[in-house]
C-alpha cells in the first residue's frame, strides 16, 4: 500500500463528517467526534501496512514533493495519535462550545492531513502549502469560542503574528530559490555544497526560513504570541497547538537543516537560539499562577530542549522527546479540561486539594508534572537524558550546562502544581464528573509515561530504522 | 521598456506602497495598495511576464482590493483615523525595517548576478499561460491539490466564525 493513501483517507473522513453534519438532520454532534476517533484509529492501524521507501533524489512530479521514508511514517503516526487524543479532549470540552460543534470536530481531521503532508514534505513548495493548511485551520480553531473576549484576542494575535512569520518563510524560500534555482531540499543541499555558492544570500535565505519555522516551534525570540494564544484558545486546541503544530515544525526543521547545516553559521545561530529559549521559557514560567499560561511557557522551555537535540544532529533523541512530550502534555491538558469544567477556572488555585476531591485526577496530573519536570522512571526523564547525551557527544558543553540548570528551575514550577493538589485544602468538596472515555484515555497515557520511562526500547527501535536525514548527512 | 518608464513605475510601486502605511484613513491605504499593484503589474509586463501581469491586476487590484474597500466602507472604520502614533513603537518599527533594508542592500551588493547586465529578453510569443498551466497541473499537481484542501478549510472557517449563534 502506498503511503499517500493515509492522507487521502483522512481527507475523505473529514469530508464525510462534514456531509454527515450537514445532511444527517438532528444528529447528536458528539457522534461525529466518535466517528472521527474511530476513523483516525483505522488510518493509524493502516499506517503499519504501508511500505516505506528510501528517498529518490532524481524523482520528478509527485515523488519530488512527497517522501515515504520511515521518518515520515513515524511522524504520520504521531500526528494521527495526537489528533485522536485531541478529539477526545474536545468531546470533554464540548459543553463550552456555543455553536458549530460539528465543524469543531471535523476541522482537526483536515489539520491532521496537513500535519501528515508536512511530515512527508521534501520540497519548499510542499512545505509551504502544507504548513499553510495547518496554520489556516488553527486560525479557525483558536478563535472558535469567539464570544469570549480573551479567545478573540488570542485569535487575532495568532492570525497577525502567524501571517507575519509566513511572510518571512516565503521571503526566505525566494532567496534560497534565487541563489540555487531549486526548491527541492535534496537539490538545494547539493547546490549549497558547491564551492562557488554565493554565501551571503544563501545564508540570508536560510535565516529567514528559520525565522518562519522558529515561530511555529515557539523558539525565542519568536515566542511572544505563545502565552496569550495558549491562554485564550479553547484548551483542547491549545493542546493540539502545543503538540501537533510543534512536532510538525520540528520535522520540517530536521529536513530543512539537513541542507542548511552545510553552512557552518547556521549551527552556531541555533545554539544561541536554544540557549535563549531554555532560559526564557523556564524563567518566565516561574511566577505564573494560571496553569494554562504556565503550560504555555513550559512548552517554550521544551522547544529549547528539543532544539538541543536538533543542534546535536540526533533525530532519534528529538523523536523520542516528542513522543514523551506528546504523552505528558496531552495528559496534563486533559486533566486541566476536566478540572476547569467543574471549577470554572484554570488557575493553579483551582487545583487546591484535588487529591481529596478526585484522587485519580490528582494522580494523573502528578505523573504528567513529574514527567514534564524530568523525574527518573518517567518518559520525560529519558527524553531529556537522550537529548543531553547527544549534546555531550557533540561537545556542546555550554548548552548542556544551561540545560541542566534550567531543568532544576523547572522542578520549582511543576512541583508548585503538585503542592497545590496534595497539601492545600479544597475550596469545595464536590467530586468531579468526567466521561469513561476520558478515564480510559488518561489511564492509558499514565501507563505509557511510566512504561516508556522504564522500558523505552519500542520507541527507540521504531526510531532507529527511521534513517535520519540529519545523521545521514554527517 | 525605456528606462524612464521603469523608473516611473518602480517609484510608483514603492511610493504608493509607503502610502499604504503612512495613510491614516483605511480607504486611502486600500487605494494606495491598488495603485501600487498596478505599478507592479507594469513591471511584470516589462519582463514579458504577461500572464502574471494580467493576474496581478485582475485578482489582486480588481477582486481582492475592491472587496477590501467594500468591507472597509461597510464597517465605517473611524478609530484608526483618531488613533495617535505611538512614538516608541514607531521608532522601533522603523529601526527594524531599516536594519532589514541595510541587510538586503548589502547582500544584493555582494551578489555576483546583481553586477552583471540583465540578459536581453526573447522577443515574440512567450506562450506563458500554457506553460504556467502545464507546470501547475502536471509537475506541481500535489501542492495544487493541497491548496484546494486549504481553501476548503478556509471556507468552513469563515462560515463558522461569521455565523450567528444558534440559541
Amino acid at each position: 500500500m502506498q503511503a499517500a493513501v493515509l492522507e487521502i483517507s483522512a481527507l475523505v473522513l473529514g469530508i464525510f463528517l462534514l456531509l454527515c453534519e450537514a445532511f444527517a438532520g438532528a444528529l447528536d454532534k458528539r457522534r461525529l467526534a466518535y466517528g472521527g476517533i474511530f476513523g483516525l484509529g483505522l488510518i493509524l492501524l493502516a499506517s503499519f501496512f504501508v511500505t516505506a521507501g528510501p528517498l529518490q533524489p532524481d524523482a520528478v512530479g509527485f515523488w519530488s514533493f512527497y517522501a515515504a521514508d520511515p521518518l515520515a511514517l513515524f511522524f504520520k503516526r504521531f500526528a494521527l495519535a495526537t489528533t485522536m487524543l485531541v478529539l477526545i479532549m474536545m468531546l470533554e470540552s464540548a459543553p463550552r462550545i456555543q455553536s458549530g460543534l460539528g465543524e469543531f470536530f471535523a476541522l482537526p481531521i483536515f489539520t491532521c492531513a496537513g500535519l501528515m503532508w508536512m511530515a512527508s514534505a521534501i520540497d519548499f513548495v510542499m512545505i509551504f502549502v502544507s504548513l499553510e493548511l495547518v496554520t489556516m485551520s488553527f486560525y479557525v480553531l483558536v478563535a472558535y469560542t469567539r464570544r469570549n473576549p480573551v479567545t478573540l484576542e488570542a485569535g487575532v494575535k495568532y492570525l497577525i503574528l502567524s501571517a507575519l512569520s509566513t511572510g518571512f518563510l516565503v521571503y526566505g524560500i525566494t532567496w534560497v530559490f534565487g541563489v540555487t534555482g531549486e526548491t527541492s531540499l535534496a537539490r538545494v543541499a547539493a547546490a549549497f555544497s558547491q564551492p562557488n555558492l554565493e554565501r551571503a544570500p544563501a545564508l540570508f535565505g536560510a535565516v529567514l526560513i528559520l525565522v518562519g519555522l522558529g515561530f511555529k516551534i515557539a523558539a525565542v525570540p519568536f515566542q511572544i504570541w505563545v502565552a496569550d494564544v495558549y491562554q485564550g484558545a479553547p484548551t483542547a486546541v491549545t493542546a493540539y497547538l502545543s503538540v501537533g503544530s510543534k512536532a510538525a515544525g520540528f520535522v520540517v526543521l530536521l529536513r530543512v537543516l539537513s541542507a542548511f547545516f552545510i553552512l557552518p553559521q547556521v549551527q552556531r545561530l541555533l545554539v544561541a537560539v536554544a540557549i535563549a529559549t531554555l532560559i526564557y521559557g523556564n524563567l518566565a514560567a516561574l511566577p505564573q499562577t494560571n496553569l494554562k499560561r504556565l503550560l504555555g511557557y513550559s512548552s517554550i522551555a521544551h522547544a529549547g530542549y528539543l532544539l538541543v537535540g536538533v543542534v546535536s544532529f540526533s533525530g532519534a533523541a528529538v523523536g523520542f522527546y516528542l513522543v514523551s512530550y506528546l504523552l505528558m502534555t496531552l495528559l496534563s491538558f486533559t486533566v486541566l479540561i476536566v478540572v476547569a469544567n467543574s471549577a470554572g477556572g484554570e488557575e493553579i488555585s483551582d487545583f487546591d486539594g484535588l487529591s481529596k476531591r478526585s484522587p485519580f485526577l490528582a494522580l494523573a496530573m502528578m505523573i504528567s508534572m513529574l514527567s514534564l519536570a524530568g523525574v527518573p522512571f518517567t518518559a520525560g526523564f529519558f527524553g531529556k537524558f537522550m537529548v543531553f547525551d547527544a549534546a555531550i557527544q557533540q561537545h556542546q558543553t555550554a548548552l548542556v550546562v544551561v540545560a541542566v540548570v534550567t531543568v532544576a528551575c523547572g522542578f520549582y514550577y511543576y512541583l508548585k502544581v503538585i503542592r497545590a493538589m496534595y497539601w492545600e485544602s479544597p475550596a469545595r468538596a464536590a467530586p468531579i464528573a468526567f466521561s469513561q472515555l476520558s478515564r480510559v484515555t488518561m489511564t492509558g497515557l499514565m501507563i505509557a509515561i511510566i512504561t516508556l520511562g522504564v522500558y523505552p526500547q519500542p520507541i527507540l527501535r521504531a526510531l532507529s530504522d527511521a534513517s535520519h536525514p540529519v545523521t545521514a548527512q554527517r | 521598456m525605456p528606462p524612464f518608464l521603469f523608473w516611473f513605475f518602480a517609484l510608483m510601486t514603492l511610493g504608493f506602497g509607503a502610502g499604504v502605511i503612512i495613510n491614516r484613513s483605511p480607504i486611502g491605504s486600500a487605494l494606495s495598495l491598488v495603485l501600487s499593484f498596478i505599478g507592479l503589474s507594469t513591471l511584470f509586463l516589462s519582463l514579458n511576464a504577461y500572464f502574471i501581469s494580467v493576474i496581478q491586476v485582475l485578482v489582486y487590484a480588481g477582486a481582492v482590493m475592491v472587496l477590501f474597500l467594500f468591507i472597509i466602507m461597510l464597517l465605517d472604520l473611524r478609530a484608526e483615523e483618531r488613533r495617535k502614533i505611538n512614538v516608541v513603537a514607531f521608532a522601533g518599527g522603523a529601526a527594524v525595517a531599516l536594519a532589514l533594508f541595510v541587510q538586503v542592500y548589502r547582500i544584493i551588493g555582494a551578489l555576483g548576478a546583481a553586477r552583471q547586465a540583465f540578459p536581453p529578453l526573447r522577443s515574440g510569443n512567450t506562450d506563458d499561460v500554457r506553460r504556467v498551466g502545464l507546470l501547475l497541473f502536471a509537475n506541481y499537481n500535489l501542492p495544487f491539490q493541497i491548496v484546494g484542501v486549504l481553501v476548503l478549510v478556509a471556507t468552513i472557517g469563515v462560515i463558522v466564525l461569521s455565523k450567528r449563534e444558534l440559541r
